[in-house]
Order: C-alpha cells, then structure tokens, then sequence
C-alpha cells in the first residue's frame, strides 16, 4: 500500500522532486569543480612560493642561511615568518644529511629522507609523507653552497592542499545554493502552470474516450499551448464536422437503405402476387428468379429451380426447346415467342408461355435475360369455347323459328287452293313464331347486355303495385287461351321501389310465361305479393308438369332446356329463367325455386327494402 | 311409293314437310328426336331421311352415327337439316357416305324438288354406304 502512495506521489510530483533532485546535482557539481580549482590554485601558490624561497635560500651561502656560531641568520627570520597555514617545515642539512636547522609548524615532525646524490636532483619537488600523521607534503629542495662547493640542502616542506571544507567556504557556498534552491520551485512552479493545461487537456481526452463522444475542450493557456489547444479544437471541429456529415450520409444511406429495401419487397411482393407465374432466365438459360405461382402452376418449387437450367427441372421437352430457343433469341433481341401447353401435373389445365428479352434501363443494350410468362389460359380457352357455343347456340335458335316461319310463308305463297284453315293456321304459326322470335332476341340482348356489363340499371321510382299488376294483365289472355284459372293476390298499397322498370318487366313477364307454358290446360297458375318492414315477396305458382330435382339447378343456365318430351313439346329457348334471375339479382334480390315433379313449381322473388338499389324510393 | 322419314323436334317443321311431300305423292314417317327415329327405322326402313341436327335426347349427329353403325349397308340416303353452316359442325360426317346438308331455313319448295330430282336421277341405282368417302 505504501509502495503504491509512494508511487502514486512519485507519479504526481516526479517532475517536483526530479528538479530538487537536478538542482542538487547542479549544486554539488559546482561545489566540487568550486574545489578543484581552488585545491589548483593553492598548489600553484605553494609551488611559486616553495620553488621562489627555496631558489631565494639557495642564492645565499649556507653560511649565510645558518651561521656557524649565535649570528641571526636568514634562517633565522624565515623562522618568524613562516605563520602561513600551509607551511609545514623548513629543514637545512649538510651533505651528509644530517639537520641543521629546522622550522616546522607546531606538531610536525619533518621526515627523514636520503640527501639527493647527483646535482640533477638538487633542485626538486616531492610529495612525501609526515610520519605520525601522515599527511601529504609538497617538499622543494635546493642546494646550499660554502664558496662554490655544496655546503648542504634546503627542505622546505608545504601540506598539500585537500578537498577540505572550510567554515570560511559556508556563505559563499550558502549564497551559491540558495538561489538555485529558490530558482527550482520557481521553475517548477512555471512548469506545472505551463503543463497544467495539458494535463486537463489530457484528462478531458480520457474522459472523452470514456464517454466515447467528441467535443471541444474548454482549456485556458498561454503561448503555443494555447496555440496547440487552438489546433486541436480546429482539429475537433474539423472531425466533429465530418463526423455530422458522416452520420448524415449514414442516416441518408440508411433511408436510402430502408427505401430500397421496401421498394424492393414492394415490388417482390408484386411480383409474387401475380396471377401468372414469372420466372427471369439469365444470358446462359438458368433461373434467377421465380415467383411462387409455379407453386400452384406447374407443381414446381420456385426455390428449386433457381439457378438452374429449363432441362433439369421441366419434365415437357418441348417447353424445354421452346425456352432454350427463347433465350437463344432473346441474345439476338427477338421479341415475344408464345407457346401453350398442358403441364403433365395439372393436364386440365393450360397453360401458355410467352418470353420478352429483358434489358438493361440505363443502357438499352444491355440484355440482363429473358423474362418468361407462364399464364393459365384454361379460362380465357374456356371463354371463348363457351362464347363460341353461344353464338352457335343464339344462331340456332334463331334460325329456328326464321324456319318455320319461311317454311310457312312460303307455302302461303304458292297457295294452291289449300283451305282456309290451313291459312289461318299457318298465319297463327307465322305470327306465334314471330313472337318467340322477337321474345328471343329481346332476351339474348338483354342477357348480353347483363352480362357485359353494359347495359345500366335506370333506377326510378317505380309503382311495384301497378307494374306487377300490369304484367300479369298482359299474361291473362295466354293463361286464358290454355284455360288456366289465372289468379293473383297483390296488396292494394305497396311501397314504391327504386328500381329497372323495364327489366323487372322481363323478369316478371318470364316467369309468368313460363308458368302458363308449363301449365297443362285446366291448371291453375298464381301470383302473390306480399310486403312487410324489410322485404318484399313475389310467388309465382303454377300446378304444372313440375321440375325434376337433378334439373332444379340447371334451368337457370343460358339455353339449358330439359330433354322432357313434356318440355321439348313446348317452345322455349332456354334464356328466360337465366335472363329473370340475372334481373333480380342485378337489383340485389334473390330468385328460388321450389319444384316437386308432376305437382308444380314455385319461383319466389325476395327484395330486401335495405338494399340500396330499392331503399332510396322507399 | 317412296317413303321418307322426318326427324325434327319442331312440330310445325313435320307438319308443313309432310304436308307438302304427301302433296308430291310420298308416304312420310315422323319422329320427334333420334331415338324414336331409330325405333322407326328399326320398324320400316324409308328410301330416305330428313333430319334436324339440334334435337333433345339423341340428335342427328348421333342419330347418322348410330344408323351407320347399326346399318353399314344402309340403302337409304340421309339429308341433313342444320341452323350451323360452319364446316367444323360438319366434320362428323366426313365418313359417311350418301348424307347431305341442307341450311336453314329451308324452302319447301326447293326440298321437294330436290327430292324429286334425287329420287328420278337414282333410277334403282343403289349407292355403297357407309364407306369412308374420298
């Protein structure tokens, strides 16, 4: 723990410390080449007075330095002199060796050594060794002379000057160190107001790693800090721009991305909900792309044949030529090749193929594949088979009747004494055939018109009362001509409808008139209306030859007419129930039948009065 | 006496066709659709048949292809009356032989005559039937 604080602090004030540290090593650097250079310049002063006195000495005669008998010689005033500190001995010896004189300082004890043998070592520097303590010692010799001849030596002995600390040093050194003591707080203190902006500047980076954001730092400083703050803010600008515009490219690209992607299920939605089944071939004749019809269309997974080629997947090897020959086509911009078929897995049905080169929008070119077109045409073959057999059908049924009429007319015209009642026969025939003419193809427009859509329902306020009462007026000379009881129960007020007088004449007139034709003379037919709050009823009931169940559903097919004798001895063209119930349906009603063969049938008009087309008049 | 058989379903047709051929001296036969024809024919084979096409329970299409199975060696002559002049509606009878078409509305006079001619060029001649025709 205490390592931790301690390097926690070494951390946070290791520039502090390094500068005490730093201003130490100044001091005691200068201290020490301080010393140095006065141990130099002492030792230079001891040489240049040592070698000065000892040559000084040397000049005079050893007599003159120590007289023989109690004269004061120079030896004598050197000996009052020689208070210098660092002075240590000054020894004169004959050439024997042996002392003389001697002056030395208080408690040295100048060492013995051998006298210098040749003149070469007469004048000479030593560093000796005082014997006790053994400190150093600069010794210079000289030769001492008597009338020309060596008399003896000089030895003048100095301490050598050490590294020693002197009192007298302390406020020199004092003045030295304090202000370089007063200098490293300054310094440091500039220092850590110079780096302070850096280091929050270094913490707010932390923390904007942290935070994972990027903002300006709000930091004060001087200088080129200030400056360097001021490029890294231009900087931060510089990247929080970018990064705006990147995030606004990316949210761009991400809408873009969105829109494409619900353009693209919009239009694969499309493309999957086609009534045909679509499938695109690509320039090598392999699927790339294939709707779910195929599902229901050829029995075929559209996930399965993808990526691969018509003859690997289509069981039909004429489909399979028809479909290389398409693409082959497609590669020299062909157009529309169709082909029909029936798929072995749904032969009821057929199927037609049609394919269109696909190409490139941008570049008209470019051809991307063939687009092939599978479409149930069974319907559209259907149609045109049942609308061809309505056209024979209507043309039959015309011609019918134009038949009989020619046939007739005819006859009357080469008349050639046939009786009267011939002619009033044949006229009575001319003129019913006429009719059954005219009612045909009042029906067949009519049904036709229906059926297409073209003819418009003239919604009017309509008297149902009167108008049921009118059609059955019209029908009561046919029902009276068969001897029919004709009978109807129509309420003295009824509500008035909005609805197609003309056409629920037809349909009215039609059942009427079947009624009475399937009505065997003698029989009765009757009409019943009945009102209340929400429908109206129309009955129409005959005792006639009846309806046999198999055929109840039938008779309201265009042209069906039963294969009865009873029925086919009766004109009839097979429209009029199919014609009646298109009518009523047309006006939001229903049209039932209730049939029992031999016993008669009843045909029930139900109008609800909520029905739009017949609540407005109400 | 040549005798003629009329198939139609159209009351007034029989009428006015026996009418005039019993004026030109022909016996004539009536049925209402192919069955009873068959059941007639089945009874007294007539020199020749006039038939409707669209008839109910057995029409005339089925009533020649029946009469060409029941009877390959048919003497008599068929004629056909047909509302459909259309070729397709008469591809049936591209195998039988000794069948013609008429188109309504058909004139009675010219029926007749055509008959008469029919009858007068035949002279007992009688044709093969039944085989497939060139």
């Amino acid at each position: 723990m205490q390592v931790n604080q301690i390097l926690s602090v070494w951390k946070r004030e290791r520039l502090g410390l390094m500068m005490v540290i730093a201003s130490l090593a100044v001091i005691t650097v200068i201290v020490g080449m301080l010393f140095v250079n006065q141990q130099k310049s002492e030792m230079e002063n001891i040489r240049k007075q040592g070698i000065s006195l000892a040559k000084l000495l040397s000049q005079m005669s050893f007599d003159q330095v120590v007289p023989p008998t109690g004269k004061q010689g120079a030896f004598a005033v050197l000996q009052h002199n020689q208070e210098q500190t660092s002075f240590s001995y000054l020894v004169v010896v004959d050439t024997s060796g042996r002392q003389i004189a001697e002056i030395s300082s208080s408690g040295v004890i100048a060492p013995v050594i051998p006298v210098p043998s040749s003149p070469s070592e007469w004048l000479e520097e030593k560093t000796l060794s005082l014997p006790g303590d053994g400190k150093q010692v600069v010794e210079f010799h000289a030769p001492l002379f008597n009338d020309s001849k060596l008399a003896g030596h000089i030895r003048l002995g100095y301490f050598k000057p050490g590294l020693g600390f002197s009192s007298k040093q302390v406020p020199f050194l004092a003045t030295l160190a304090l202000p370089i003591f007063l200098l490293a707080p300054l310094f440091y203190f500039l220092i850590r107001r110079e780096i302070r902006p850096l280091q929050k500047a270094n913490s707010q980076l932390d923390e904007l790693v942290r935070q994972g954001t990027l903002n300006k730092m709000e930091i004060t400083a001087t200088g080129e800090l200030q400056e360097f703050m001021n490029h890294l803010n231009g900087f931060i600008g510089s990247a929080q721009d970018r990064i705006k515009q990147l995030e606004s490219e990316r949210s761009g690209f991400e809408t873009t991305t969105k829109l494409l992607s619900y353009k693209r299920s919009r239009i694969d939605s499309v493309l999957q909900s086609m009534p045909d089944a679509l499938m695109v071939l690509d320039e090598s004749g392999a699927v790339s792309f294939a709707n779910s019809r195929f599902n229901t269309l050829l029995k075929v997974s559209p996930g399965d044949i993808l990526s691969k080629k018509p003859v690997e997947w289509c069981d039909n090897q004429d489909v399979v030529a028809f479909l290389s020959d398409c693409t082959r086509k497609s590669a020299h911009g062909f157009n529309r090749n169709v082909y029909e078929f029936s798929p072995r897995a749904t032969p009821d049905k057929t199927v037609s193929v049609s394919s269109y080169p696909l190409f490139s929008p941008r570049e008209p070119d470019q051809l991307l594949g063939t687009l092939v077109m599978f479409r149930d045409v069974t319907a559209e073959i259907l149609a045109k088979q049942s609308s061809g057999a309505f056209i024979a059908h209507v043309a039959h049924e015309l011609k019918s009747p134009l038949n009989v009429i020619a046939m007739y007319s005819e006859t009357l015209q080469n008349d050639d004494g046939k009786d009267d009642a011939f002619r009033i026969e044949a006229s009575n025939i001319i003129h019913d055939e006429t009719e059954r003419l005219t009612q045909l193809i009042n029906n067949i427009l009519s049904i036709t018109k229906i059926e297409m859509g073209s003819i418009s329902i003239e919604r009017k306020r309509v008297k149902l009362r009167d108008l049921i009462q009118d059609t059955f007026d019209t029908n009561a000379r046919n029902a009276n001509a068969k001897d029919l009881a004709f009978e109807a129960d129509i309420p003295r007020e009824m509500s008035p409808v909005a609805a197609d007088k003309d056409l629920l004449r037809i349909a009215l007139n039609n059942l009427l008139t079947n009624a009475i034709k399937y009505s065997d003379p003698g029989g009765k037919v009757s009409l019943t209306a009945e009102e209340d709050e929400n429908s109206i009823r129309i009955s129409i009931r005959d005792n006639g030859i009846g309806i046999a169940p198999d055929e109840q559903k039938k008779i309201f097919e265009k042209f069906y007419r039963s294969e009865r004798d009873d029925i086919q001895s009766r004109n009839g063209h097979g429209l009029g129930l199919s014609l009646a119930q298109e009518i009523i349906q047309l006006h939001g009603g229903t049209l039932t039948l209730n049939s029992t063969l031999g016993t008669g049938s009843e045909f029930v008009i139900d109008f609800r009065k909520e029905t739009d087309l017949l609540k407005q008049a109400v | 006496m040549k005798h003629i058989l009329i198939v139609d379903d159209e009351p007034h047709v029989i009428r006015i066709l026996r009418m005039a051929l019993e004026q030109s001296g022909y016996m004539v036969g009536e049925a209402a659709n192919g069955r009873k024809a068959l059941e007639y024919l089945d009874r007294l084979p007539p020199d020749l048949m006039i038939t409707d096409i669209d008839m109910p329970q057995m029409d005339g299409k089925e009533l020649c292809l029946e009469i060409c199975r029941l009877y390959p060696d048919r003497q008599f002559s068929i004629f056909v009356l047909t509302a459909r002049a259309e070729i397709e509606h008469r591809l049936w009878s591209r195998k039988i032989s000794n069948l013609q078409f008429m188109e309504k509305p058909v004139s009675v006079r010219k029926l007749v005559a055509q008959l008469d001619n029919y009858f007068s060029r035949k002279n007992g001649d009688e044709e093969p039937s039944c085989q497939s025709a060139p």
